[in-house]
């Protein structure tokens, strides 16, 4: 080990780095130190000379390892393992001492003592180098079939989207149709263009299309493995409906038949590795009987996309605006389909139909004392809407709409807000309704309208109220056996709200749609594609590689007590059945170390940051 | 069917369309007219719903589209043309003189460092200067600068002084850089490329605050547009994330923030809602507030459009951290003395509203990025100002009271215009 032949290579970075560190000094300082073989300057160590620089000395001097001082590992970590793998080198033998912003940057004021810093720093990297294993990159097999859970229309678009490019499709609505709440809805703005027509012609797509199979009536029950290699557990309940003759079905959407195509097919045909479908598996027939005649199956994925949606707020729950207690207080979603072609607009209490029509928005949301803090988004476009299809449907109708902001941020959408009151003459009353009640057969409705600041009270047929749209029911439950997180309202959270707004923390798992939080369906569509190229960027490699600095287990020190396996938060660990060892399962591991403090043992550790090498290297600052 | 892609724009958008693609296995051409990529979101500060630095979330991406294998990165180019139908196009970029060798240069910064040569700089929408030879932002992707042809001395004395015999002046880049990356004579160059597909992610454009003169816009130099705000709030920014007002440098204790200006306004501006501004001045605010900490913030709204996720909670957030929201609309805002006025009318309480603020905010609308842009010297040769604009010889009562200090735009040196800009500043500085 100390016969290391180690090159050291210092940047000025332009100034840099120079500008503070002597970085002359650095190389005297460290060039007769033990394993160090070889040291030099240069101005840019980044750019073609400077790496060329670097690929000489190594086949010059016979390097095995190279430490270069420069900027952030970063930033051009990768730059100089690809500049050391070119002349044969194991690129883990190359690891960067971070002396730009880790000291010249922060100790501008003290050029003595920051060189004293780059020195000692550079030390210590040499130290980690000389204890530094050859690794190479772990490559993870990458199972090219996708689970869509969700039968929305962003579970229809992802699936879609994934089959056309060739890729096998799973797709588990929980529901015994397909189509998700986009079935409910009448005319869906800009264009009033009728929801269900638009979304018959994806489900038909979807039913028809041979890489897609699709399990309704389904829930996934569990998901373990990783990503490119689940395997989920699904449940069905829809044949064993259909076979006690149930009405299986609302819609007017037959309930597909589970046939084996799409499982045997094997995607696109230069598919070097062929798909993997466990027994007991659709395509070997049935799973296991479940207590109620519910099946389950059990089949491998390698991406899963979670599309649940949104669920409608409990009315009781809005007993402040007489809701559930007065018969022609609605919610929207109820509103919707009674606009629905060739349904009647008539009110719940004496099916007669409403002229004087109130719309009270933010029902709920945007009030965390009685209802959900957040905003749901969609009402502020759903109520203009309603309110222009009612002043369509029946002539002379008046829509009041009772709101806080006029929330149509979107492409077209403010000029269709106006369309509203210009040509439908919507009024639209600033402020909020302070009482409902009945009176007659009439529903009074008191409010302030803050603009004017006067009271206003109105004498309405029908009250519609924008509920807020929650998470959809069981989404926290899902969210668990698929081992990705919510937040405080059920809503799967993304890996970052800008810049990874589809991807969860838990690699190979994807969210799209409302489920995600709330949002229409143009946003919906453009979330489920981005999900899907996100699966398909998956599925184009032949391995997922992942770099080898994991945790590794001494099993002769390794006594199974199962510390590391609480400690993981990765779900890594796990105990071997027979072994009766600790096991890393390499694609989870993130090289975190929690495990390596967590055992008692000292059977842990995590390779290339080994406690010798730790060690070692603050033996050198102390 | 030729699977290569090519992305036009090379904002966030374009690069996670081109890493997207690139990492799917296909080769991607980038295209970005500026000298690097990164676009609107490298002049922010902190972004909202997480109020994370925004340069630090995106440096990976950048960084990882100029290493990537797939991507071939072309910057400072545009498209002149389109052939082809899908699966088949063929797509003539031209790339502008950079007057530098890249594959010479490493991006050393010597030459921006000594070039004695300033110019308002675009990208710090006016807030501070940059050099002749330049590169947008010191994490520049690539880290090559460019030389701007209508501020370097050599290239604008090379004609003259050479037809005297004498060497152009200046040069010092050329005489320091230490690769001899320099070229003087560099000429635009023209690329074929065949692609099978196109992606379009040009981004946008903040309307100029000049379009709105009731608002002070492009008159009072302390009424800025949010991005020349966003710059001022930034730690990379010319002032370092200090907040201080362009005119004097003083830290302003009011800030007015005037939401919806040139948006929703088919009378004046654009007839839509720019979607994105009710949140960034609640962060700007927000901001403003955490770094003066005895300052006011007052926000002038119409509506507060904040749906989506957390958004909602982080208006709320706003407010208890004491932002003011004023519903109205503003009607005037001008300079008197020290102070910047603003008067609107609250339509809460339907009574008028007047603030004197040292520092106003105009969210101005979001428009479609324009599809060319020219060099201020490609307008000079097309109409040449005449000489009663010339600043030496204004008869604008407002230029001889102030002389250099004025902040009237049309007279700033090195300010890019056009020909209706200045017809339209020739005609309001006769009304003053
Ligand atoms: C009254 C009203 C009117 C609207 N009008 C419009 C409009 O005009 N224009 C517009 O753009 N948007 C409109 N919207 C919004 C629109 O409904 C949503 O954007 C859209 O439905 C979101 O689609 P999704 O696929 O994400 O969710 P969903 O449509 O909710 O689909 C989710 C699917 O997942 C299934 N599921 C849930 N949990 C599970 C589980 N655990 N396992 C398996 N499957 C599960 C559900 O059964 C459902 O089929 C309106 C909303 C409302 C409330
Ligand atoms: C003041 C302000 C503050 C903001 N704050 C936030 C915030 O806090 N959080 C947030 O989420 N969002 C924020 N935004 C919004 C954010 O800036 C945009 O969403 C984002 O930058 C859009 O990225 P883009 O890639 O679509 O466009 P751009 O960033 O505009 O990028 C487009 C790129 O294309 C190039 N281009 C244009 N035309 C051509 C052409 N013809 N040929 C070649 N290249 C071309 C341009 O040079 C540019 O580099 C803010 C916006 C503003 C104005
Ligand atoms: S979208 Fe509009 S109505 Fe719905 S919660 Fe938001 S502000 Fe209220
Ligand atoms: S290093 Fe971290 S991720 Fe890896 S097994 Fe240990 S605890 Fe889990
Ligand atoms: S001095 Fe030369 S090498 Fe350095 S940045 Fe300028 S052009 Fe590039
Ligand atoms: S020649 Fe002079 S003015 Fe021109 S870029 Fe070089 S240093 Fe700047
Ligand atoms: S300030 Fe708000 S309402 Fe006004 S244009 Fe911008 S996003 Fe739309």
């Amino acid at each position: 080990m100390n016969k290391s032949r180690i090159g050291v290579f210092v940047c000025h970075c332009g100034l840099n780095i120079a500008a503070t560190v002597d970085v002359a000094r650095v190389v005297e300082a460290v060039r007769d130190d033990p394993g160090v073989a070889y040291a030099a300057e240069y101005k840019y160590m980044c750019s073609d000379p400077g790496q060329n620089m670097i690929k000489d000395a190594v086949r010059e001097h016979n390097l095995d390892g190279v430490v270069v001082a420069a900027c952030s590992p970063a930033m051009h970590q990768v730059t100089f393992r690809k500049t050391v793998a070119g002349v044969g080198m194991n690129p883990y033998r190359m690891e960067s001492a971070n002396i730009r912003e880790q000291v010249s940057w922060v100790h501008q004021d003290d050029p003595e003592r920051a060189t004293l810093k780059a020195i000692e720093t550079v030390r210590t990297i040499v130290e980690k180098v000389r204890r530094n294993e050859p690794l190479e990159p772990i490559a993870i097999p990458v199972n090219r079939r996708a689970l869509v859970i969700g039968g929305g229309v962003a579970g229809l678009t992802a699936a879609l989207d994934i089959a056309d490019a060739g890729y096998p499709v799973i797709l588990v609505e929980r529901a015994d149709a397909l189509g998700g709440k986009m079935r409910q809805l009448s005319g869906t703005y800009l264009n009033f263009d009728a929801a269900p027509d638009m979304l018959a012609k994806r489900v038909a797509r979807v039913q028809q299309h041979p890489h897609i199979q699709v399990l309704t009536s389904a829930e996934v029950m569990a998901l373990e493995g990783y990503v490119g290699n689940f395997t989920v557990r699904v449940s069905c309940r829809g044949t064993a409906r259909r076979a006690q003759g149930e009405p299986a079905d609302r819609s007017d959407t037959p309930l597909p038949p589970l046939t084996p195509k799409s499982l045997s097919h094997r995607g696109r045909g230069d598919l070097k590795s062929p798909l993997r479908v466990r027994s007991p598996s659709p395509l070997s027939g049935r799973g296991g009987q479940g207590d109620e005649g519910e099946e389950s199956f059990t089949f491998d994925v390698g991406a899963v996309v979670v599309a649940t949606g949104w669920d409608s707020y409990p009315m009781a729950a809005l007993a402040e605006y007489g809701a559930g207690e007065i018969p022609d207080v609605i919610d929207y979603l109820a509103f919707e389909r009674m606009l629905a072609p060739g349904e009647a607009i008539r009110r719940p209490s004496d099916g007669r139909t409403p002229r004087e029509v109130v719309f009270v928005q933010c029902a709920g949301s945007r009030d965390p004392a009685n209802g959900v803090p957040y905003c749901s988004k969609v009402c502020c476009m759903v109520v203009p809407k309603q309110a222009m299809l009612l002043a369509e449907r029946v002539p002379g109708a008046q829509a009041y709409v009772f709101y806080t902001d006029i929330r149509s941020a979107g492409k077209n959408y403010d000029e269709y807000v106006q369309r509203a009151m210009s040509e439908r003459h919507v009024l639209y009353l600033r402020g909020k309704v302070s009482r409902l009640f009945r009176e007659g057969d009439r529903v009074m409705v008191w409010g302030e309208d803050t603009l004017s600041g006067q009271a206003v009270e109105i004498a309405a047929d029908l009250v519609v109220l924008a509920t807020p749209l929650l998470a959809a029911e069981g989404a926290r439950e899902l969210a668990q056996r698929l081992r990705i997180s919510t937040d405080a309202h059920g809503f799967y959270n993304e890996a970052h709200p800008k810049l990874r707004p589809v991807e969860t923390l838990t690699a190979g798992v994807f969210v799209a749609g409302a489920g995600q939080g709330p949002k229409d369906i143009p946003e919906t569509v453009a979330e489920a594609s981005g999900a899907a190229a996100k699966a398909l960027q998956l599925f184009a490699q032949d391995h997922i590689t992942q770099e080898p600095t994991v945790a590794v287990v001494d099993a002769d020190l390794c006594a199974a007590c199962g510390a590391c396996v609480e400690a993981c938060p990765y779900g890594a660990r796990s105990i071997h059945p027979v072994w009766h060892v600790a096991t890393v399962q390499a694609a989870l591991c993130q090289g975190c170390g929690a495990c390596v403090a967590a055992c008692p043992n000292k059977a842990c550790s995590v390779r290339n940051w080994t406690p010798e090498q730790i060690l070692g290297m603050a033996d050198l600052y102390v | 069917m030729i699977p290569r892609v090519m992305v036009i724009g090379g904002g966030i958008a374009g690069i996670q369309a081109a890493l997207d693609v690139a990492n799917s296995g296909y080769e991607v051409v980038l295209v970005e007219r500026l000298p690097s990529i990164g676009g609107h979101m490298a002049q922010l500060s902190e972004t909202f719903p997480t109020l994370d630095c925004s340069q630090c979330i995106m440096t990976p991406r950048t960084v990882e589209v100029g290493h990537h294998e797939q991507i071939k990165l072309m910057t400072y180019s545009e498209v002149e043309s389109v052939a082809g139908e899908v699966g088949h196009f063929r797509v003539r970029v031209r790339r502008a003189p950079t007057y530098v060798d890249w594959d010479a240069c490493t991006g050393c910064g010597t030459c921006q460092q000594k070039c004695p040569y300033k110019a308002e700089s675009d990208f710090e929408r006016g807030i501070g200067p940059r050099k002749a030879i330049y590169t947008l932002n010191p994490q520049a992707v690539p880290n090559k600068p460019v030389i701007d042809p209508d501020a370097c001395k050599w290239l604008l004395t090379r004609a003259e002084r050479e037809a005297e015999g004498k060497k152009p002046q200046c040069g010092a880049c050329q005489k320091l850089c230490p690769t001899e990356a320099i070229r003087f004579d560099d000429a635009p160059a023209y690329f074929e490329e065949e692609v099978g597909a196109i992606i379009l992610a040009t981004g946008y454009d903040l309307m100029s605050p000049a379009r709105l003169p009731e608002y002070g816009g492009g008159m009072v130099a302390d009424v800025i547009d949010g991005l020349a705000f966003e710059r001022l709030l930034a730690s990379s920014g010319p002032t370092a994330g200090a907040v201080r007002r362009p005119s004097d440098g003083a830290t302003p204790k009011e800030i007015v923030f005037v939401q919806c200006a040139g948006s929703r306004d088919p009378e004046h501006g654009a007839p839509y809602c720019s979607k994105i501004c009710c949140m960034y001045t609640a962060k700007q605010a927000m901001l403003y507030k955490h770094r003066v900490h005895d300052g006011q913030a007052h926000i002038f709204y119409i509506d507060v459009r904040a749906g989506g996720k957390r958004y909602e909670e982080f208006i709320t957030r706003g407010i208890e951290e004491g932002t003011d929201y004023l519903r109205g609309k503003v009607s005037k805002i001008y300079r008197d003395g020290e102070k910047v006025i603003v008067r609107g009318a609250d339509t809460l309480n339907g009574k008028p509203v007047t603030l004197a603020a040292d520092l106003v905010v105009l969210a101005m609308a979001v428009l479609p990025a324009p599809t060319r842009r020219r060099s201020p010297r490609a307008w000079a040769s097309r109409w040449t100002p005449t000489a009663s604009s010339s600043r030496s010889t204004t008869s604008c009562s407002r230029w001889r009271a102030r002389g250099p200090a004025c902040t009237w735009p049309a007279w700033r040196p090195g300010r890019r215009t056009s020909p209706k800009r200045w017809r339209r500043r020739a005609a309001r500085r006769a009304r003053c």
